[in-house]
């Protein structure tokens, strides 16, 4: 893992990506300062770092797009399938990888409280910051790991990047489309429903057998109907909640209130948990395929 | 040291290979043999663990490829079709790469650099960029890849593909002195290259093994007729008149003349009679004299083609 892990961080450097990415980050996450800090004369970091956010939007394809479709492109995964590493180390590797790019990138603009504080005529909200950057860290990691898996379902780097790229933007805006989503339980039912029959449809793809895809849809659909006939409010705003899962960018917003609690910390480990575990997964299943 | 047993890989509806049995022992160089897509390859990714079998089972050294992949991975260096090398490296760079995926530890790595490079003869280019390298030696670093760590079964898919004549000499060199001490299976197409390093063959066709024999009684079996090239000086009838007259003789056929003044032509025997003493009495006899003779042998690629034309003809 540790061999993958340091071939992929040099790769980063020995191709234009690396300094690419980082030069791009840092020369906004300069100007956000100047502009903002020390033009402005505020000592409000917590801002800068929100804007930064939605440049690193951007920056994430870039780091993830090649990391696992490059290698299936020039059939290198051949190496690496071959050797004693398995599956789970290889994505891993990758993956820290891309981590590690990332927080060494962030933490060059960890100069910029430092330089306040020496500046600054009241003491820094340092508790604040810190609280901002893990939390920065803890998303960039989850919008790392979405790059990570879409890089994996393709050969070419560069629909990687654009889907990953409409991946995040989608991520993004659920906050906005949230609100105006249906609460009402019929639309709930409907939505269950469309979830569920959307799982059978998988399990078709997945196993191509009609009876067991048939009994499913029928399971699904008597399960959502009993519900909706026994109580009704069970449906009420499950829209909004569902869909809430996926607000990866709400919860950043605790970290810079200086609140540190476990629930955010949690979900956005197991957020990128899962999109790992989903790359291994993806790469079994071509094998098997 | 390598069984595989009932091995099926199917795409869809489509089968890659189906029903494969075989059994590799220990020291033996295993040549695969057939046309193009015929599921060398296939089964080539399925005992190294790159692709999972659809059915059947690989066994490695007493390891199966599924339920113990990483033991299993351990007793194999494979040499893919395509050399699996990252452009952007140099040789000694990807070599300790590969070295560190294989878990040789740090301190060895060095040593064994060395020594595969060495076998391969790439110490020259060692600190220069795989993308710069002409394909002979991309080839030559990806078997260098292979030989890392020293594996007991080596694994190669068309390894002397973009070799020069003088490459592909040092290539079944360094081959034939690894047999005995090493399991060795390689593909290929051409059949001269199996049949100079090879001490079985398997030969493959659509997907299922259609033989799988010695080379020498591979052309053995094809070859039931005893015939004799010739070419005589003098003219066509007298040559022809002389050589019926020889009791063993059951056939004679004039082939296409190459020197002039001369005759060329193919004297078919009867089974197990040599010809060969009575066709010089013959001619000289008739003073027609004997320029060139030699057996007409039919070649592992007629028995490669005679075999797979059988198979399509029964489909």
């Amino acid at each position: 893992m540790w061999a993958i892990f340091r071939r992929e961080l040099r790769a980063y450097f020995t191709t234009s990506l690396g300094y690419i990415v980082m030069g791009f980050f840092l020369l906004m996450a300069g100007i956000f300062f100047t502009v903002n800090n020390l033009l402005g004369a505020s000592p409000d970091f917590k801002s800068v770092l929100g804007s930064l956010l939605f440049i690193f939007l951007f920056i994430v394809p870039l780091i993830t797009m090649r990391l696992i479709s490059e290698d299936t492109r020039s059939k290198t995964d051949q190496l690496l399938i071959t050797s004693p590493v398995g599956v789970t180390g290889i994505v891993l590797g990758k993956y820290l990888a891309a981590l590690a790019l990332f927080a060494a990138t962030l933490a060059v603009t960890g100069a910029y409280p430092v330089i306040m504080s020496m500046y600054a005529m009241e003491p820094l909200a340092f508790l604040e910051i810190l609280g901002g950057y893990l939390g920065f860290f803890l998303l960039g990691a989850a919008f790392i790991s979405v790059g990570l898996f879409v890089s994996s379902t393709t050969e070419n780097p560069v629909s990687a990047a654009v889907a990953t790229f409409a991946t995040l933007l989608l991520l993004w805006i659920v906050d906005w489309i949230q609100p105006s989503l249906p609460k009402d339980s019929l639309s709930g039912l409907v939505f269950v429903v469309s979830l569920g029959l959307g799982a059978a449809l998988i399990v078709h793809l997945t196993l191509r057998s009609v009876p067991v895809t048939v009994i499913l849809c029928a399971v699904i659909l008597a399960a959502a109907g009993t519900g909706y006939a026994l109580q009704a409010s069970l449906y009420k705003g499950i829209v909004n909640r569902i869909v809430g899962w996926f607000s990866l960018v709400k919860r950043f917003q605790d970290f810079g209130l200086g609140v540190l609690s476990l629930g955010p910390i949690v979900y956005y480990m197991s957020f990128s948990a899962i999109f790992v575990f989903f790359t291994v997964r993806m790469i079994e299943k071509r094998r098997w395929s | 040291m390598i069984h595989v047993e009932n091995l099926t890989k199917r795409y869809g509806r489509r089968s890659a290979v189906q029903g494969l049995s075989f059994t590799v022992k220990s020291g033996e160089i295993l040549g695969f043999l057939g046309p193009n897509g015929a599921g060398k390859s296939t089964t080539m990714n399925i005992i190294t663990g790159y692709l999972s079998s659809s059915e059947g089972t690989v066994t490695v050294n007493g390891h199966d490829i599924l339920e113990n992949p990483k033991d299993a991975k351990r007793q194999i260096g494979y040499m893919p079709e395509i050399p699996p090398l990252y452009p952007e490296m140099t040789v000694q760079e990807y070599l300790r790469f590969a070295a560190a995926l294989k878990g040789i530890p740090r301190p060895a790595r060095d040593a064994e650099l060395r020594r595969t490079m060495g076998m391969v003869r790439i110490e020259d280019v060692s600190n220069r960029l795989i993308k710069n390298l002409s394909k002979g030696y991309r080839q030559r670093v990806g078997f260098a890849q292979a030989l890392l760590a020293d594996p007991p079964i080596l694994i190669l898919d068309e390894p002397t593909i973009g070799l020069d004549p003088q490459q592909i000499n040092e290539f079944r060199t360094l081959l034939k002195s690894m047999g005995g001490n090493h399991t060795v299976i390689l593909s290929s197409h051409i059949l001269s290259e199996v049949s100079a390093v090879c001490s079985r063959v398997l030969i493959f066709n659509r997907g299922r093994i259609v033989a799988s024999d010695t080379p020498e009684n591979l052309v053995r079996g094809v070859s039931d007729h005893n015939s004799m090239l010739l070419r005589v000086r003098g003219r066509e009838s007298e040559v022809r008149k002389a050589i019926e007259s020889c009791p063993g003789i059951r056939n004679v056929t004039i082939l296409e003349t190459v020197e002039t003044g001369t005759v060329e032509l193919s004297a078919e025997g009867r089974k197990d009679a040599d010809i060969r003493e009575d066709l010089f009495k013959a001619l000289s006899k008739a003073s027609l004299p004997i320029l060139v003779m030699k057996p007409a042998d039919s070649t592992l690629e007629e028995a490669f083609l005679s075999i797979t034309g059988d198979d399509k003809e029964q489909k």
